[in-house]
């Protein structure tokens, strides 16, 4: 997953429902030193007995959000998703040649 | 082609120029050793049982020599062993950060342990087998199920030759247990029957949905609410239970540190069998004084349970006591009537 140009992200999850799964997933696949680096990272987890759906909200370099209901993807389509704006961040920024 | 046979010329002279002697020959029927017969004792009597395995080591299903089958077996045993466990997710935590964590947690354990020992309660010596371990989730997930839904209702020993007989040889009791995995007399954890048990996909776990993604374990070896929350102050801090003060503590402030517990996150605790999620494990921690400070609470309740019982109960026999003392006066009163008409 490219998380080069993610500044920030926002989890919301109950551990206790298996729904939860990709929520938890996508924050282990943010690198060592990336909080160092600048990105913020909020988890926040819900109590036991709640019902709400697992959320993912990213935000990109360039300013775009993206709200993500984890409740129905998987963690691989959850990287697409999030993959699709970062590869559109990387070409613009080769072609710029920075 | 016929396969090649390889000739030894010089064989085939020494062959030729000594021809056996018939003396030398040996013979077949010559050659069969006979055994001796058993002695009379083995005869009579029937051979005492004999272990077949180290007793250490009972036949396991998987293989046992490979490093998750052993890994099984710990997790069991720690499972066991620690009523209560602390359940972290860590993301891509360095090893660097690892070894400050670890350092701080031992040294606020310590610490805790110094001040309980200040106060005249005698060392738990939990300090040093309160550790936080990085587990393999599925292994451990297994080990858990084995735990949870493995209960062997009798021991080996059941079917053991009682030491009493006086025809054993020997008073220890051997378990008449054979050396393939297959027996159904072994409890052990890694044997085929825990295996059968584990594998019924029907029972779920309580724990199940967590036991996903990278984790890592705190386990006690005992319930102690106060060990929990000087774990908690350190590893997850909360308003409830305050991270140490950079004055009082300024080694938990580095950045190796900060930046690894930004990283773990509390997910739940299995106490005694029962699985709590983050808030009730503060609660847990946040039990005033302990094991001691609920038994205090508990005699505290049952006093007054007691003082009202008892009153209620005295109140009863007063009531008898007045209405009888009342009749008596009464009864007086009229005898005192009759005789002076």
């Amino acid at each position: 997953m490219i998380t080069r140009f993610l500044t920030d992200v926002r989890v919301k999850f109950n551990p206790f429902s298996p729904r939860s799964k990709p929520a938890r997933l996508f924050l282990s696949l943010i690198p060592p030193n990336a909080r160092a680096d600048g990105m913020k990272v909020e988890t926040q987890m819900l109590p036991r007995t709640s019902k709400e759906p697992s959320t993912l909200g990213v935000k990109f370099k360039d300013g775009k959000e993206m709200n993500l209901d984890l409740d129905k993807m998987r963690i691989t389509e959850v990287m697409e998703e999030v993959d699709r704006h970062s590869r559109l961040l990387a070409r613009k920024e080769e072609l710029t040649g920075n | 082609m016929p396969p090649r046979i390889r000739l030894r010329p010089r064989a085939l002279c020494v062959r030729a120029s000594h021809p056996a002697s018939p003396i030398g020959a040996t013979y077949a029927s010559l050659a069969t050793a006979t055994t001796p017969a058993p002695p009379i004792e083995q005869t009579i009597r029937s051979t005492p049982p004999v272990l077949r395995y180290p007793p250490t080591q009972p036949p396991s299903h998987k293989p046992p020599e490979v490093r998750k089958t052993q890994l099984h077996r710990q997790y069991q045993s720690l499972l066991k062993s620690s009523p209560l466990i602390l359940l972290f997710q860590h993301n891509n935590v360095k090893a660097v950060e690892w070894m400050a964590i670890r350092r701080e947690l031992a040294i606020a354990l310590q610490k805790l342990e110094d001040e309980l020992a200040k106060q005249g309660r005698e060392g738990t010596a939990l300090a040093e087998q309160v550790k936080i371990q990085v587990i393999q989730t599925n292994i451990f997930a297994s080990a858990l199920r084995v735990v949870e839904f493995f209960q062997p209702e009798e021991g080996t020993m059941d079917h053991a030759q009682p030491p009493t007989d006086p025809r054993t040889p020997t008073s220890a009791q051997v378990p008449q247990t054979t050396n393939v995995p297959e027996d159904e007399r072994f409890t052990h954890g890694l044997s085929r029957r825990a295996w059968e048990a584990a594998s019924n996909r029907k029972l779920k776990l309580e724990l199940e949905p967590l036991l996903s993604g990278p984790l890592a374990v705190v386990a006690f070896p005992t319930v102690s609410p106060q060990h929990l929350k000087t774990v908690l102050s350190i590893l997850s801090p909360s308003p409830a239970f305050p991270a140490p003060k950079r004055r009082t503590n300024p080694d938990y402030h580095e950045p190796a540190v900060q930046s690894g517990l930004q990283k773990l996150m509390l997910l739940g605790a299995r106490v005694e069998g029962k699985v709590f999620d983050t808030e009730g494990t503060r609660w847990v921690g946040g039990i005033e004084g302990g094991l001691d400070g609920l038994r205090a609470q508990l005699v505290h309740v049952l006093q007054g349970v007691g003082g009202g019982l008892a009153s209620a109960l005295e109140g009863a026999s007063r009531s008898l006591y007045f209405t009888v003392e009342g009749r008596r006066m009464d009864m007086e009163e009229k005898e005192k009537g009759d005789k002076t008409e």
